[in-house]
């Protein structure tokens, strides 16, 4: 089972995760709800549902790591802040960390398909 | 019903504060991602359990950064559950009424056992949680004296306004009743049935507004750490007692289902009948939903044990 990250300043860790995903979206420059959903649409394949990303918007805004920008409004941009861009170096290191691992396992291993064709030989 | 009318009435989900900062551009958001069109069921239900989520956070039940207000986050998450025991409890012991008369003697050992296990936990259960609202009081009191009346006087006099109209309700309720032959208490008279209802209807409100009370004051009161820890084991033990009552009720019901099946559906014993009551479904779900949301909270608060130590030993004095 999944567990919480102890660090209070991980962004979670996982690269599904709304909040890793919105870091990631706005880590190139301020963008309003709807322009993060397209662009996360278009580098994860992940289609959030609007409550799904203003709840981690609000999150991500009440622990520093985003802030509003210009006046409120219906299209109100966000951008990322220093801490922010601090948890997301430091989410990537640990996604990074269990793909370096994964990779070197896997790279000892032989592939399924391998293993089939060296029986058939 | 118009887009427009649908998103305004799906952001009612969530709380006062949250839509003022974040409504508008929520409902923007709603609009642009349905194309200006109907809003779908998935966007639906998640603007809805959004919603749920941001009412659990802002009713500090959600676990916070450190570990004090993840174990203050993790008790009032018992507390809520031992509400929703509380609840099925009512509708059990109501449905129970008289069921020892409808077993012979010797027949309802088992069911005699599960029962009086029901009940014993039940006053565990209930000496656990005053306990825990008794070891918070001098903080409480501190509260009060420092002006913090002001800050929560409106959940805790919505409660006791509630509170003593039950007990008047209740009071009248029960004249009418002692009135009444058992036929007419029992469904006969449609007046006395409809009160009936609207008493039960104004007993869960006011356990709810007592719930929200309590949650509202703990969020606001500062707790030594001492207290969280006896809060941290009374709340286990909590859980342990909504647990035995969930499972006694059941092997009550099993029991009696077995021994006098007819029971259930109000008829005699020659008349048969079946043990499957609507209302001990309703009760025992809600048993079960409140006996797991306490282990989580249980779980979480011993988990936050160790580290509130370390902390405590940390701090300078």
């Amino acid at each position: 089972m999944p567990k919480e990250s102890s660090n209070p300043t991980s962004a979670g860790g996982r690269s599904n995760e709304p909040t890793v995903l919105i870091l990631t979206s706005l880590a190139s420059e301020p963008k309003h709800g709807y322009a993060l959903l397209q662009d996360i649409e278009n580098f994860a394949g992940v289609r959030l549902g609007p409550g799904t990303l203003y709840g981690a918007i609000s999150r991500l805004e009440d622990r520093g790591l985003i802030e509003a920008t210009g006046a409120a409004g219906r299209r109100r941009p966000y951008r990322i802040t220093a801490a922010g861009s601090e948890t997301l170096r430091a989410a990537i290191a640990e996604m990074r960390t269990i793909v370096d691992t994964g990779t070197e396992r896997l790279g000892a291993m032989p592939a399924p398909g391998a293993a089939l064709a060296g029986g058939a030989a | 019903m118009s887009a427009a009318r649908t998103t305004a009435r799906l952001l009612r989900a969530y709380p006062p504060a949250w839509r003022r900062r974040y409504g508008e551009e929520l409902e923007s958001l709603i609009a642009e991602a349905s194309g200006g069109g109907r809003v779908s069921w998935r966007t639906r239900l998640d603007v809805l359990s959004g919603g749920a989520r941001e009412r659990i956070r802002s009713a500090g039940l959600e676990p916070g950064g450190s570990p004090a207000d993840r174990l203050r986050a993790s008790a009032l998450l018992i507390l809520c559950a031992w509400a929703l025991s509380v609840l099925g409890g009512l509708v059990v012991g109501k449905s129970s009424e008289h069921w020892q008369d409808a077993v012979s003697s010797g027949s309802d050992s088992l069911a005699s056992v599960a029962y009086a296990v029901l009940v014993g936990a039940a006053c565990c259960g209930s000496a656990f949680v005053l306990g825990g609202l008794a070891a918070a009081a001098p903080s409480f009191v501190r509260f009060l004296r420092r002006g913090g009346w002001r800050r929560v006087h409106r959940p805790l006099g919505r409660a006791a306004l509630l509170a003593a109209g039950l007990v008047a309700a209740t009071a009248a309720l029960s004249l009418w009743g002692g009135s009444l032959d058992s036929h007419q208490r029992e469904g006969g008279d449609v007046a006395y049935a409809i009160a009936f209802v609207a008493w039960a209807l104004w007993l869960v409100a006011t356990i709810a507004a007592l719930t929200g009370a309590a949650v509202a004051i703990a969020n606001q009161v500062e707790l030594p750490n001492r207290v969280l820890r006896v809060h941290a084991w009374l709340g286990a033990a909590t859980a342990i007692a909504m647990a035995t009552i969930t499972a006694a009720t059941i092997v009550w019901w099993v029991a009696l289902a077995d021994a006098a099946p007819w029971f259930f559906s109000g008829q005699r014993a020659a008349e048969g009948g079946s043990a499957l009551s609507p209302q001990l479904f309703v009760a025992v779900a809600i048993m079960v939903v409140g006996t797991l949301l306490g282990g989580k909270g249980a779980r979480r608060a011993l988990g936050q044990l160790p580290a509130l130590s370390i902390r405590a030993r940390a701090e300078p004095r």
